[in-house]
């Protein structure tokens, strides 16, 4: 079989984004990796919920499954969990993420089934035109806000690390070279992988800017030892105004895998399935 | 105060802050963020306190300690966030709390879409949680009524000390319309030390709480609950009658923006000579099934019609309401889509056909 090429990922649904929107760099480069990890689109299985970013699921010719918003956490690892061939990767916004589906997002990483999640950070609502989101500064004047957002934003990557998160990396949708490394890396990691993406939201957030990002954003280099928890933790609680991009955090937690019942093998290829599955029952009988 | 325009989203919101809920608990969604939006923006202005949750379920969930701390408290949201919502529902019932929900109805199953639609009519009147409890169902059709449902809304929770659930869509929530909020007087809270968790100086402490693992008190519970939707049904049951009053041989039934339509499909038939008139339930629980009875027990009426913007939802209470006594037409259109009025004249006079009634000719 040849090797899967830009072409194949390519659809002709029409794309709803904002000109200048953050995600349209997102959607190149997951094209980019896919093709770089040799994935042929039958394989991939991109999930998602509601939102802008959710929407990508859509922009590129693979299985898609587009569910409830924050909810696809879940779904993804389910999916995975019975379709182990499948690369499945999750994409979702800050909101569903870490709003609605925050629960699953904690929950994921201690279970750790081998699911990639990228999270499209803008620090808004983009779909719902401007409220504040969990990533929202605190003081920043947004629809509901209007006197400023009073709660502290999340800080998703410090949480991932102090969970023992498998995998934890933070890129910016502008910087194409960068993303690509990281969103291979953590395609390829055995186990929960979690990105963030950071991008601007050219509609709804004049803080968070290309030119913001240009100016806040570092990226980690070799000094940086991504296996050091404690060293991880201190670079995503640093208060100093920088914005780390890079692998942040790894480990080797050996992912969950389907229970192999010995003889039982991939259910849904199964010619005697049920005659299988009697004798995994007899046993508790 | 004279009569503004306003947005219906806009409206809902300063009719809750004039019947004196002046605490909101919300989250995003199309078609109805301008509530929350507004509430942003007013509630600071009068003392009032507005929170962002970070879902659904948790707006549901601190509209459910709010209520039990004894304060008049509102959410409002669009249907896969209402169905979120569903568990709260259940427990703020069998708790016994007051609270106002607004649901801006939109087209599903599923995420659906974001356009008018009447499909959470079971969900609304039938139950959505679990177990058996009903919210009171408020339907209005206009901006103006749903000011003055909003502003009935508080006093009717307290009264029953239940959920009452008001349901509109996009079209009503998104449109501008003239208001005026004096036009109806809101009753100020009553009381709240029976149950509310305002502390327990000199008196027994309340217990916000809704477990009963002896069945038996379980089942007077629920009994006492079938008195509360009887007196529902006896005291705070709402509706409209629009050209029923001079022996109209159709009675058709519609509520919410499809009634809009139906009104003037009859007020072109009528020019017509067709005698038709239409019943509207402004409270969808309790549902004015002894008026729709009364009236298929009157000599003139020979057919019932339902026009929902759902797949036959209320029709299933209409069937009851009148014993199908006749068959009952029905037309629809759904998923966003809202009939025209040509679509709607087009059904009734093919239906004055079908059961055979003199229609024009009368």
């Amino acid at each position: 079989m040849a090797d899967p090429t830009l072409q194949d990922y390519k659809n002709d649904v029409p794309n709803a984004w904002c000109p200048g929107c953050g995600n349209f760099g997102i959607l190149q480069v997951l094209q980019k990796a896919l093709v770089t990890l040799g994935l042929p689109p039958e394989r991939v299985l991109l999930c998602s919920g509601i939102g802008q970013a959710p929407k990508i699921v859509h922009y590129l010719n693979c299985n898609a499954f587009d569910g409830l918003h924050g909810r696809e956490v879940a779904s993804a690892q389910a999916a995975k969990i019975v379709a182990d061939d499948l690369t499945v990767i999750i994409h979702s916004g800050d909101g569903g993420a870490y709003g609605e589906g925050g629960n699953h997002f904690l929950h994921a990483m201690r279970r750790n089934v081998d699911v990639t999640h990228v999270v499209h950070d803008n620090h808004i609502y983009g779909l719902t035109k401007g409220q504040a989101s969990p990533t929202t500064d605190q003081g920043q004047k947004v629809a509901v806000h209007p006197d400023g957002v009073a709660a502290l934003p999340m800080n998703p990557l410090a949480l991932a690390i102090s969970q023992s998160c498998p995998f934890v990396a933070q890129s910016l949708s502008s910087q194409a070279d960068h993303l690509l490394d990281v969103l291979c890396q953590a395609i390829r990691h055995p186990g929960f992988s979690y990105v963030n993406v950071l991008q601007p939201c050219v509609s709804w957030d004049p803080v968070h800017t290309y030119a913001y990002y240009q100016k806040h954003c570092y990226r980690l280099d070799t000094s940086h030892d991504p296996t050091d928890q404690a060293a991880a933790l201190a670079v995503a609680l640093a208060h100093d105004g920088r914005i780390p991009l890079g692998v942040l955090y790894r480990n080797d937690r050996p992912a969950l895998r389907p229970v192999s019942e010995p003889g039982v093998g991939d259910l849904r290829e199964c010619p005697d399935r049920p005659a299988r599955l009697a004798r995994v029952f007899d046993r508790y009988r | 105060m004279p009569k503004i325009l306003m947005k219906g989203a806009e409206a809902i919101g300063e009719a809750a802050i004039r019947a004196g809920c002046l605490s909101y608990f919300g989250y995003p969604i199309t078609p109805q963020s301008e509530v929350g939006e507004y509430m942003s923006r007013r509630l600071p202005e009068v003392g009032g306190v507005f929170v962002q949750a970070e879902s659904e379920v948790a707006a549901s969930q601190m509209i459910y300690g709010a209520s039990g701390a004894g304060v008049r408290v509102m959410t409002t949201t669009s249907s896969p966030g209402f169905s979120l919502m569903a568990e709260a529902m259940s427990y703020i019932a069998a708790s016994e709390l007051p609270a106002v929900v607004v649901n801006i109805v939109r087209g599903g199953p599923g995420l659906g879409g974001i356009l008018p639609s009447q499909g959470d009519y079971f969900q609304a009147v039938k139950g959505g949680g679990h177990g058996d409890y009903r919210c009171l169902v408020l339907a209005p059709a206009t901006v103006q009524e749903f000011v003055e449902c909003v502003m009935k809304a508080f006093p009717l929770a307290e009264k029953y000390l239940n959920p009452v659930l008001l349901i509109g869509d996009g079209m009503i929530a998104q449109m501008m319309e003239p208001v005026d909020f004096d036009a109806v007087k809101t009753e100020p809270q009553r009381d709240v030390e029976a149950w509310a968790t305002t502390g327990c100086k000199d008196r027994p402490r309340n217990v916000v709480e809704c477990l009963w693992l002896d069945p038996k008190l379980c089942e007077d519970f629920n009994f006492e609950l079938i008195e509360k939707y009887k007196k529902m049904a006896a005291e705070d049951c709402y509706f409209e009658e629009y050209e029923l009053d001079d022996q109209p041989e159709m009675v058709v039934v519609a509520y919410g923006t499809t009634s809009r339509i139906v009104r003037t499909a009859i007020e072109e038939l009528r020019k017509d000579g067709y005698k038709l008139g239409m019943l509207r339930p402004i409270t969808l629980f309790p549902f004015p099934f002894d008026r729709l009875r009364a009236l298929s027990e009157t000599a003139h009426v020979k057919a019932f019609s339902v026009i929902e913007m759902s797949q036959g939802q209320m029709i299933e209470d209409v069937r009851w309401a009148i014993r199908d006594k006749f068959p009952v037409g029905f037309f629809c259109r759904m998923g966003g889509i809202v009939p025209s009025p040509e679509e709607v004249i087009d059904f009734l006079k093919q239906e004055f056909v079908t059961r055979g009634l003199k229609g024009a000719k009368s």
